[in-house]
């Protein structure tokens, strides 16, 4: 694993969490009903109005049952290599809260370890998705070499209306994911920032959230890491390797995502015609006798067909496109990673660009004549500028030789954890594609599966139908006289 | 009775002509007159053609021919009859074939409508592509626009062969055999001016005292049955866009497999291999649906099948209206008689009075005021003719209602074997439909299978 220096054998001291409570009532504020209020523009959940309501019902004791049980069920997707794990996380139970300011959802974050630095081994509290993206940056700034997991996007421009029950069943799901993408990570999940946010309840956290840095640095590296990739001369080539393939898989994974989207518009499309289809069977269907029975079949043949597709565009967009989203947002996190690690670089390379230019000055002051300098201009005898100059650059170039080291260091280290993590990632990577593209054939197939039994029981319906239909035989006996076929 | 399939209809047959047939009674029924149709003998009677003639409509081939200035490019089909009935005559002889274009069916069709009145004929398939989606032909000359007509024409070719009268007739049988020469056959049939004017039918329609209610509800049912097919058409084109459109767009999930296996090491293959499948899904598509088109021009056939019953109603109206034009003319006829009688009953001088007292029109009043007076031998004259007239009239009535009474006996009964035909035929049509929703099914399901088998490698 990677070398890094501030691994936090924590010892929780002071800040916070001291007993394991589980979800207390009154960290609710009371519910409301959530057809009623008026949502603030600025809340982090806009547009979001119907929720799970029985989240709300839950009685003190359903909910440690079901923390326990959920913690049973936890679905080892991100299992590496068979580790043994010793923190696991779950998200769920979103819930509406309403203050005098906004109104929010917060999600229930439940954390079983064994890891002795946590003084305890169950902990409940709730979150809200600022409180992931304030730990997100937190871990981003403290490990700025690191991969810091994606968290999803704000907002999202699809579901800014009704599909909210579903808008959070998925921000929940990533949020988990993101969640246990840390835990597994072995420098980030020991941070002492990460065990609080998975372990302070809400004042202290508060508290502790306003001690963070501001956004301030944020802003001035971004501009340090541009310029630094703009004049990268000499990035290893593992990295630049590295680099090719981020950007190609990016564009891969963004052509892929707006494919999904096509063709989710046109199964949409299709859908609403097959929604209009059925009721013709069945408007004609009250013009007729014998054939009613067969057109009604029809009719509900198609109505199951509509249910059928509409499943199936649901489920593409939760367990493909969006999880296709998701590896886009990280592609876009490795970017900056490398960005940053470049930076790194490139002030490493500076300075020795930089001692470079004061060596060969201090050679060139040696023979030069310092006749015409300001000191000499000053009244000063010009060889004694000369010695002053040799020596001042002499304290120069040593500063920047120890500056030089530490700058050594650190993209070493930069290197070899961001070596790391990539090499984690393409693991993770492979899998997690494979599951999602396996899924979206399952999905697929699951759709023509239902079709086929739709379709083969309305053949059965209808044939059957024509067994019975005895009135059409009868009249052959009657009209035999006349020669009717 | 149950000697070649009974009276049951076939359960396995996919033929959506497979009816219910009578079995054979002797082997010159078919070409005997109209007077032996009701007599049963011991041995089953051949009803219709297709009892004992197969015939198939094949190879349509392009022609041309130049005349004048102009090239005339038109699609010729073939049609070929063989006898399968040891007991007929032409058993043996192998097939007949002719070479018809689509003209001289229309020619044929117009021929059987005119002639046989009271018969719902089949139709044609359309003459120009309608309902159609962005990828289906509409072009005369393309293969499979030409495939699914020469499908139509053999479709209405055998409905005609099974039904009992049409099968009978000789132009009929000419356009199977006749090599040479067909076409001067039936314009010396004259039958055009057999045909009703449209103008006498909406007349007709218009002026009917006594409307026969089975025939003003078929020509609602039939209304409402093009209605509904044209609804299922529209939305059945807009569907197959759409569902194309699915398709297309996931073949470019094949292109993007294909660039993202170059920057991948391991999964290049597996990624390639999936890509392929994408194409396949992407291409399966277009031969689903020009399959499904079949179910399209399935229910056009009906939906045009509309028009040819309304037809028959016109001509009930018609018929009716005739029936009705006689019967007032006989009414008028013994009115004026009444009327001639009574003023030769009565003295001359009071024959204005007379006239006018009886209320209304008077034909006496008005030849009084035409003619002048009348004598005596004169009125006797007139009442002589009228009374011919008279006669001649109720002959003349009892033979329309006679003729009426057996149109509508024939229409009626046409046209419930129609509706037991379009039962059945619709239940067939909906259970290909379905047939083929499964097989496109299975497919999607074979090339999904393949492609998670190529990701699980991955």
């Amino acid at each position: 694993m990677a070398a890094s220096e501030d691994t936090p054998a924590i010892s929780a001291v002071g800040e916070n969490s001291t007993t394991q409570i589980k979800c207390s009532p009154n960290e609710k504020i009371k519910f409301k009903d959530p057809l009623m209020t008026g949502l603030d523009k600025d809340s982090d959940d806009d547009g979001m109005e119907s929720l799970d309501l029985e989240a709300s019902n839950k009685s003190e004791e359903e909910s440690v049952s079901r923390s326990s049980s959920l913690i049973a069920n936890f679905r080892l997707d991100d299992d590496c290599d068979g580790e043994t794990r010793d923190l696991f996380i779950v998200v769920d139970d979103p819930e509406k809260h309403t203050s005098t300011l906004e109104a929010y959802i917060t999600f229930r974050v439940t954390t079983k370890t064994t890891r002795d630095e946590f003084e305890g081994s169950d902990f409940s509290v709730r979150r809200r998705y600022n409180d992931f993206l304030w730990i997100r940056h937190r871990l981003e700034e403290k490990y700025p070499t690191h991969l810091v997991p994606p968290l999803p996007e704000k907002h999202s421009l699809k579901r800014m209306d009704r599909f909210s029950t579903e808008f959070l069943k998925v921000r929940q799901t990533a949020l988990q994911k993101f969640l246990t993408r840390v835990a597994d990570h072995p420098v980030l999940s020991f941070d002492k920032c990460f065990q609080i946010f998975l372990t302070a309840k809400a004042w202290e956290f508060q508290a502790h959230k306003k001690q963070g840095s501001g956004f301030l640095t944020r802003v001035s590296e971004s501009l340090n890491n541009m310029s630094a990739s703009y004049m990268m001369k000499n990035r290893p080539p593992e990295f630049a390797l590295m680099h090719d393939y981020i950007t190609l898989l990016s564009d891969k994974l963004g052509v892929m995502d707006r494919i999904a989207q096509r063709v989710a518009k046109e199964q949409n499309d299709y859908m609403a015609e097959l929604l209009e289809w059925g009721p013709c069977y069945t408007l004609w269907a009250n013009a007729e006798d014998q054939l009613a029975g067969a057109l009604l079949t029809m009719s509900k043949a198609l109505d199951e067909c509509v249910r059928t597709i509409k499943e199936l565009i649901d489920a593409t967009d939760n367990r493909f496109a969006q999880p296709i989203k998701e590896y886009l947002l990280y592609t876009e996190c490795i970017k900056n990673v490398l960005r940053r690690r470049d930076a790194i670089q490139n002030e490493y390379d500076s300075v020795i660009e930089e001692i470079g230019r004061r060596k060969e000055e201090k050679e060139t002051i040696k023979t030069s004549d310092q006749t015409y300098s300001i000191g000499a201009f000053l009244g000063k005898d010009p060889e004694d500028v000369k010695q002053q100059k040799h020596e001042k650059l002499e304290q120069q170039i040593s500063d920047l030789i120890r500056q030089m080291e530490y700058f050594n260091d650190r993209t070493v280290v930069a290197n070899a954890d961001l070596k790391a993590d990539m090499e984690r990632w393409h693991k993770h990577k492979q899998r997690d594609l494979k599951e999602i593209f396996i899924t979206l054939a399952d999905m697929h197939i699951a759709y023509y599966e239902k079709n086929l039994a739709i379709w083969e029981s309305t053949i059965r319906t209808i044939q059957n139908k024509d067994h019975i239909q005895l009135p059409s035989t009868a009249s052959i006996n009657e009209n035999q006289d006349h020669g009717i076929v | 009775m149950a000697e070649d399939g009974g009276m049951k209809p076939k359960p396995a047959d996919t033929d959506p002509l497979s009816d219910d047939i009578k079995p054979i009674k002797n082997a010159t029924a078919l070409v005997s007159s109209e007077a032996k149709r009701g007599k049963r003998a011991d041995k089953p009677k051949k009803s219709h053609l297709l009892q004992w003639m197969e015939i198939t409509v094949t190879e349509p081939e392009k022609k041309t021919i130049a005349s004048m200035k102009m090239q005339d490019t038109f699609v010729v089909y073939l049609i070929e009859t063989r006898v399968t009935d040891e007991n007929m005559q032409g058993y043996g002889e192998g097939a007949t074939s002719v070479w018809r274009r689509y003209t001289e069916f229309e020619l044929l069709r117009n021929y059987l409508d005119v002639t046989f009145p009271s018969v719902i004929v089949p139709p044609l398939p359309e003459k120009k592509a309608s309902y159609a989606w962005q990828n289906v032909s509409m072009d005369r000359f393309d293969p499979d626009f030409i495939e699914r007509r020469r499908a139509g024409l053999e479709i209405f070719l055998l409905r005609c062969a099974a039904h009992p009268r049409l099968c009978q007739d000789k132009i009929f049988m000419g356009f199977l055999h006749q090599e040479q020469g067909w076409r001067d056959t039936v314009n010396a049939t004259d039958f055009y001016s057999k045909a009703e004017s449209r103008l006498k039918a909406l007349n007709a329609q218009f002026r009917l005292k006594n409307h026969d209610r089975r025939f003003e509800e078929l020509k609602n049912y039939c209304t409402e049955l093009q209605s509904n097919i044209g609804n299922i058409l529209k939305i059945r084109a807009r569907l197959c866009d759409k569902l194309y459109g699915i398709h297309k767009v996931h073949g470019n999930y094949a292109r993007v497999f294909n660039e993202w296996s170059a920057i991948e090491k391991d999964i290049a293959e597996h990624l390639q291999s999936a890509s392929h499948y994408m194409d396949v899904y992407s291409a399966t598509i277009d031969a689903e649906l020009e399959e499904e088109e079949q179910y399209a021009d399935q229910l056009k056939e009906y939906y045009a099948f509309g028009d040819s019953v309304r037809a028959v109603c016109r001509r009930y109206e018609c018929a009716q209206y005739d029936l009705e034009k006689a019967e007032e003319g006989l009414v008028n006829k013994s009115c004026q008689r009444e009327a001639l009688k009574l003023a030769i009953a009565e003295s001359p001088v009071s024959e204005e009075n007379n006239g006018q007292g009886k209320g209304g029109f008077s034909l006496s009043g008005v030849k009084t005021k035409l003619f002048g007076g009348d004598t005596p031998e004169q009125r006797e004259v007139r009442l002589k003719q009228l009374d011919e007239q008279i006669v001649q009239a109720e002959a003349e009535l009892k033979n329309v209602q006679e003729e009426s009474q057996e149109f509508i006996e024939l229409a009626l009964r046409d046209i419930d074997r129609f509706q037991r035909q379009k039962t059945k035929d619709l239940q067939e049509i909906f259970t290909n439909y379905a047939v083929m929703q499964i097989k496109q099914c299975k497919k999607g399901i074979a090339i999904w299978t393949s492609a998670k088998d190529c990701f699980s490698k991955m």
